[in-house]
């Protein structure tokens, strides 16, 4: 597996890409530099750091959700503040984000919709976007596959017309991962996904998300506060300390993959 | 040391006393005052008491096309209160449908800030005026009768629902929508698939706090012409028929009260949040009573 790691960075292109940047707050404070950081395709990283320091805010930057003060970020060969194409990226908040009265399945498929190609091209941007949007409001049966693969690989089968309020935070957790999933994006950005788990669920969770990133050649940045289980899950480990990202390449302990 | 307490007081004591020196200015003469509660049980006695309750009974008209099982569902009591709600139903109905979109365009987390000024701008013109001005509009565009009655109670329906349902939007979680937004999901998909059902349960105890706040006012709009049970109280009114004028006041009185009553039990049916158990609907109807020992 780290051959093809080895093999994978050197032919190609880095998914995410950060030069010179300055991430932090609105009045000009700077919490995190990154002189240069790039995150290959099949490629697991993990961020690790005490709480507060900004590991999240680097994430949502990623993300797009919020503006860096400075350099450049690129993710999916698009530049920051241009998004990356749909469906490219899959972000699992700390929080999870998902619609707490919908049911398991309508939440899946809101990944698996944002998965699914547009299909109608039109020489009028905005007639383009309408139509596709209109489109987008009956998924296709390979949605659903999609979506009912993924709920299946969590485990949640038996739970998929439950509404979500009334799942536990671990099973919630499942969802989110299976939201990702069934999106089939190809940067995962996951922020602490393995909190307030039990281990039989988190093997569950990571083996899934593991074995998605490998088999896609997809990339996973995740933000983990436990330093132990980020260098047990993560080809590169980032610490963000004193402000500074400092990268370095820990020994590969991976988890034991079935594919 | 003055305390907040103290504030609270003082203050509330300038405002009472700024709002009297106000009134003041405006009254000439404040001996009509005790002139006013003589009149009252004169016109109470003599005019008001007691009720006329043959406006229960059936009346010549407005003819009774249909053999009604009960013969006061002919008399122009019955008619006119069912008018009346008949109007605010269906303009509750069509206000929320219309204000629904309009309202996710106003809602700052969902849309530009131009586009959202725009919005607001048409849901505050819809809002300015009562409904009972948009009725007086329609009455003059369309003719007396309850089309134009549900016409102005739906633009009126639209304005006021609108700024609840965008206030609503406004306060949800954004977490959800960061993470539709980063899938790169549109702005449709995100109103229908994450905004409409996480917002469902407010958004239908909305609709009825306005059906509730519909059938209030519906009772008004018909003394301008535009259907309803008011264009009967109108009528009494004008022959100075003051006791059947309040026999059709307790009636509306008594129906308000029963829909107040619905309408509380069934926006807390739709406002349980997490493990709390729904209440059945029977519940509505008859509350549980408390077990006692």
């Amino acid at each position: 597996m780290r051959e093809d790691n080895v093999v994978a960075k050197v032919i190609g292109k880095p998914i995410v890409k950060l030069i010179d940047v300055e991430i932090g707050y609105k009045n000009g404070e700077t919490l995190v530099k990154i002189p240069d950081l790039e995150i290959f395709p099949g490629e697991i990283v993990a961020i690790a750091g005490p709480s507060g320091v900004g590991k999240t805010t680097l994430l949502r930057t990623i993300a797009g959700l919020v503006r860096s003060i400075s350099g450049t970020v690129e993710v999916c060969g698009r530049v920051v503040p241009h998004r990356p194409k749909r469906g490219k990226l899959g972000y699992i908040p700390q929080k999870l984000g998902l619609v707490r009265h919908a049911s398991v399945m309508h939440n899946v498929m809101l990944g698996a919709n944002a998965g699914q190609k547009k299909e109608i091209i039109h020489r009028n941007k905005y007639i383009q976007m309408f139509s596709n949007s209109v489109l987008s409001l009956f998924p296709s049966t390979k949605a659903k596959r999609k979506s009912r693969d993924a709920i299946e690989k969590m485990r949640l089968t038996d739970k998929i017309g439950e509404p979500i309020r009334r799942l536990s935070g671990g099973q919630q957790r499942r969802v989110a991962t299976a939201r990702t999933l069934a999106q089939e994006p190809a940067l995962i950005l996951a922020d602490e996904f393995l909190s307030e788990l039990d281990d039989e669920t988190m093997e569950t969770v990571l083996r899934g998300v593991v074995t998605y990133v490998k088999n896609n050649n997809a990339a996973l940045l995740v933000v983990e506060h436990d330093v132990s289980r980020a260098k047990s899950m993560a080809d590169r480990l980032l610490v963000i300390d004193d402000g500074r990202i400092n990268p370095f390449i820990t020994e590969v302990t991976m988890l034991e993959v079935k594919v | 040391m003055i305390t907040l307490k103290s504030k609270f007081i003082s203050l509330s004591l300038i405002l009472i006393m700024f709002s009297f020196s106000i009134l003041n200015g405006m009254v000439d003469d404040w001996g009509r005052l005790s002139g006013g509660i003589e009149n009252l049980f004169i016109f109470f006695g003599e005019s008001l008491w007691p009720p006329d309750w043959s406006v229960l009974e059936p009346q010549n008209y407005p003819v009774c096309t249909t053999y009604p099982l009960f013969d006061f569902t002919c008399s122009t009591a019955w008619i006119g209160m069912t008018e009346t709600i008949k109007i605010a139903f269906v303009s509750t109905i069509f206000g929320s449908i219309i204000s629904l979109p309009i309202s996710i365009l106003a809602a700052r987390n969902l849309s530009s800030l131009s586009l959202s000024y725009f919005a607001r701008i048409v849901l505050a013109a819809a809002r300015s005026l009562p409904s009972i001005i948009w009725a007086i509009f329609f009455v003059i565009l369309v003719g007396f009768g309850p089309l134009s009655g549900v016409l102005a109670m739906t633009i009126y329906t639209v304005g006021y629902l609108g700024k609840l349902q965008y206030e609503a939007i406004e306060g949800m979680n954004n977490v959800p929508l960061e993470s539709a937004r980063s899938m790169g999901l549109s702005k449709i998909e995100i109103a229908t698939g994450v905004v409409i059902p996480e917002m469902a349960n407010s958004l239908i105890s909305q609709m009825i706090f306005m059906f509730e706040y519909n059938v209030r006012h519906g009772t008004v709009i018909g003394i301008v012409g535009a259907g309803g049970i008011g264009y009967y109280i109108n009528l009494y009114l004008k022959f100075l028929q003051y006791d059947k004028v309040i026999s059709y006041l307790i009636i509306i009185f008594i129906v308000v009260l029963i829909i107040d009553f619905l309408s509380i039990s069934a926006r807390s049916y739709f406002n349980e949040e997490g493990d709390i158990s729904k209440p059945s609907w029977w519940d509505l109807f008859i509350p549980k009573m408390k077990r006692v020992g």
